[in-house]
């Protein structure tokens, strides 16, 4: 059986991406299962789909613990515990990551027997527009590493859940798809199918369990205020907005007013503060801001310069 | 409930510089929904009790974690104004017993998306009013169900297409007048608003707070999520939404509505639209002209009725 992980932010086509690889498996006759799980189910927050086939009937249902293959369309999320890509994997896994980094890169910093592919970032991928085609990238990458899909089958499977869409979407999609399935071409066949697992194998997650408390004390009432601020939002955002402090005119309300997150306060001295602990990118600052002293830069960018600066 | 309004809003520079509602909510980037809310909670302040029907606010107070400094109820789609009475039944019977001093006193703010607010919740916001309950009302308008995949609702635009509109002309029907249904009954205040115009917003929130009985905002909110458009745009869709005509600014007070923001040029209505994916299919592969002609004409005969008045 065939058990594939798609790891993307909500709005990067991850859904799309299990659902075009699943057609393609029940194309080529396999029984298939995709489905996508959400998160926060918001556009920037982590999500991930999967794609079980085989020619069998498939008696496993939920979550896939012990991928064959994960395929991870943002690679700013693998750092990230609560996105959970790296979840189950071993030696005999292959990752998928879109990346500008090496699979050497990717190895050490994991630490992990898992195979690693790069499917080469493309260079405008800083460019959110390109976005909606990363899904129909990953699966055509996907497809070629199983080895069993052909590029007709791909293709077809890309028109039958890409039909509501305009038909130069549909051609653009394609177009990227098949880039996507001739660069993996050579590595066609590379995912190890998993053999079955049996229920005696099931590792239960390490869940603490809890005896049984009074409702007052089992279900606490909270009193403080504002606690969503220990949720770190921060983690959606892919463009930084980075305030140039000598072109602020220091108008004291504009972003402040119009960010939709409150997280731009105007501090004592008049001038605005970026809270990135928050702002989820959405960058509605950046387009405000009428001295245009608010600048975008991609996130990786951004922390990267901040690590230079550290060191 | 003490009525005062002790800021008073002239121009922009005295919109809130610093926010009370806690970020780290999970609404999506670019949510036009929340600029409305964090407004209203700045000016509104910490000594209110939010009843929240289900819907994409929902998600705001996710046990443990809540953007806000007070009390907050959520109730089902259709009932929120019910459980706002019983809020403020509660809150009137302590202060009765005086078991709670004037100055505890909280104002009681239902917040629900237009699919509570134009459809399922409308008899019991009805009854509400015909009780004079004392309360706000902040309907956040994204023009669908957003928070389960933007399905039409009542206030979804003629040819919007939606995940339950998505035939090539989009809804066949038109978004219901919500502002005319809920003046209809009377109300202390009613008004239109939308966050893309902080100013006009917040005057129309102190206004509210001088008043009592049931006070009604409607406020546009744009959703780069179910209306497909970059999240970075949502100021200038909803800015567009004014100056175009589509979403009139106006308030109902005293038995009078006045417009409190008439475009004086009023843009084409396709300068609005063409920012969203929700309408693309009026201008790609070709332009529908009638259809952007028949948006155009209901929004011009809108604007005739009220300029001759």
């Amino acid at each position: 059986m065939f058990r594939i992980r798609f790891h993307g932010r909500g709005g990067q086509g991850m859904k799309t991406a299990s659902r075009i690889l699943g057609s393609a498996f029940f194309r080529a006759g396999y029984e298939v299962q995709d489905a996508p799980r959400y998160g926060a189910e918001r556009r920037g927050a982590p999500i991930f789909a999967y794609v079980r086939a085989d020619r069998k009937v498939i008696n496993e249902r939920g979550i896939i613990d012990h991928p064959d293959l994960v395929v991870v369309a943002d690679d700013t999320l693998v750092g990230m515990p609560a996105a959970g890509v790296t979840q189950g994997m071993d030696a005999h896994t292959l990752m998928l990551i879109n990346s500008h980094e090496s699979a050497e890169v990717w190895s050490q910093r994991l630490n992990t027997e898992a195979s690693i592919l790069i499917l080469a970032a493309r260079e405008d991928v800083a460019d959110r527009a390109s976005l909606p085609y990363i899904g129909s990238r990953c699966a055509a990458a996907a497809a070629a590493l199983c080895g069993v899909i052909s590029r007709e089958i791909l293709i077809a499977a890309i028109n039958d859940e890409l039909a509501h869409l305009s038909t130069d979407v549909i051609e653009r999609n394609c177009q990227i798809a098949q880039t996507a399935f001739d660069q993996m071409s050579d590595q066609s066949g590379l995912v190890k199918q998993g053999g079955s697992l049996s229920a005696a194998d099931y590792i239960p997650p390490e869940w603490i369990d809890m005896p049984f408390e009074k409702a007052e004390v089992s279900n606490l009432a909270i009193h403080a205020g504002a606690t969503s601020v220990k949720v770190r939002t921060g983690l959606w955002r892919t463009m930084r907005p980075v305030i140039d402090y000598d072109r602020c005119s220091g108008c004291t309300w504009i972003c402040s007013t119009y960010c939709p997150d409150g997280c731009i306060d105007v501090r004592a001295d008049g001038y605005p503060e970026i809270d990135y602990d928050h702002c989820k990118g959405c960058l509605v600052c950046v387009a405000q801001c009428p001295p245009h002293a608010i600048e975008s830069i991609p996130e990786q960018t951004a922390r990267e310069q901040e690590s230079g600066e550290q060191t | 409930m003490s009525k005062q309004s002790p800021v008073h809003f002239h121009r922009m520079k005295d919109m809130p510089s610093t926010h009370l509602l806690g970020t780290g909510t999970p609404m999506c980037a670019g949510c036009g929904g929340l600029e409305t809310l964090h407004t209203l909670y700045d000016i509104l302040g910490e000594k209110t009790v939010f009843v929240n029907a289900a819907g994409c606010m929902t998600l705001l107070s996710v046990y443990p974690f809540t953007p806000f400094r007070g009390g907050w109820l959520y109730t089902s789609m259709g009932s929120a104004p019910a459980g706002a009475q019983g809020v403020r039944d509660a809150l009137d019977i302590l202060l009765q017993k005086k078991k709670l001093s004037a100055e505890e006193d909280v104002e009681v703010v239902v917040i629900t998306g237009d699919g509570a607010a134009y459809g399922m919740g409308m008899s019991a916001t009805s009854a509400a009013m015909d009780r004079n309950l004392d309360f706000i009302y902040l309907c956040y308008d994204n023009e669908g169900y957003g928070n389960t995949g933007q399905q039409y609702s009542a206030a979804t635009p003629h040819a919007a297409i939606t995940s339950t509109s998505k035939g090539s002309h989009g809804y066949p029907g038109y978004k219901k007048d919500l502002f005319a249904i809920w003046a209809a009954h009377n109300p202390a205040y009613v008004a239109t608003v939308i966050a893309a115009e902080p100013l006009d917003l917040a005057k129309k929130i102190e206004r509210l707070q001088s008043l009592s009985g049931p006070r009604m905002l409607i406020s546009l909110a744009p959703c780069p999520t179910g209306w497909d458009y970059d999240p970075e745009l949502s100021v200038e869709v909803g800015r567009l939404a004014v100056r175009t005509g589509v979403w009139p600014l106006k308030e109902y007070i005293d038995g009078e509505v006045r417009h409190t923001k008439i475009p004086k040029q009023r843009q084409p209505v396709e300068d609005y639209l063409r920012l969203q994916g929700r309408f693309r299919h009026l201008f790609e592969p070709q332009r529908d002209e009638a259809g952007i002609a028949e948006i155009q004409a209901r929004v011009d005969a809108y604007w005739k009725r009220i300029l001759e008045e």
